[in-house]
């Protein structure tokens, strides 16, 4: 469970959001900037 | 949340798309974003496999994960990343904000 390294790939991953669609990191290359997010407490 | 989603339509003006990933289920991502009126991307992960592919810290003292945050431009690749040490260990908006200034700038 390594931390991930500034200025390399982003490690793509795919998951379905809170109301089924997927959702692929890969999809959004070429078109925008992402701000990925790592939190919890959603209840 | 609630510090990002002040700033939401900053965000937008700079061509960037908020993807927020966290343990819980579908479900209580649901009631939450229904709550706050949250216009991002809400990714329940409740098997941990983003979070553990992205390395997000585990402290075992504090009752679950850290927050992080990972910039990713429009290449693919990593241009911020951030490991918070408490939950309150997170990053101004006006810090993320001025990363996709920098990046819009080169493209």
């Amino acid at each position: 469970m390594s931390k991930i390294a500034l200025n390399t790939p982003a490690p793509d991953f795919t998951l379905s959001d809170f109301q089924g669609r997927r959702v692929r990191l890969a999809d959004l290359r070429g078109k925008k900037n992402v701000v990925l997010i790592f939190n919890r407490g959603f209840a | 949340m609630a510090q990002l989603r002040q700033d939401v339509d900053e965000f937008v003006k700079r061509n960037a798309e908020i993807v927020v990933v966290g343990p819980e289920n579908a479900r209580a991502f649901a009631a939450y974003w229904q709550k706050h009126d949250l216009p991002f991307i809400g990714l329940p992960d409740p098997t941990a496999s983003v979070l553990k592919l992205y390395g997000q810290e585990v402290n075992l003292f504090k009752l679950g994960r850290m927050p992080a945050q990972v910039i990713i431009d429009r290449a693919g690749v990593a241009r911020f990343v951030h490991y918070g040490h408490s939950m309150s260990d997170i990053p101004a908006n006006s810090e993320l904000l001025a990363i996709l200034d920098t990046l819009n700038q080169e493209s």
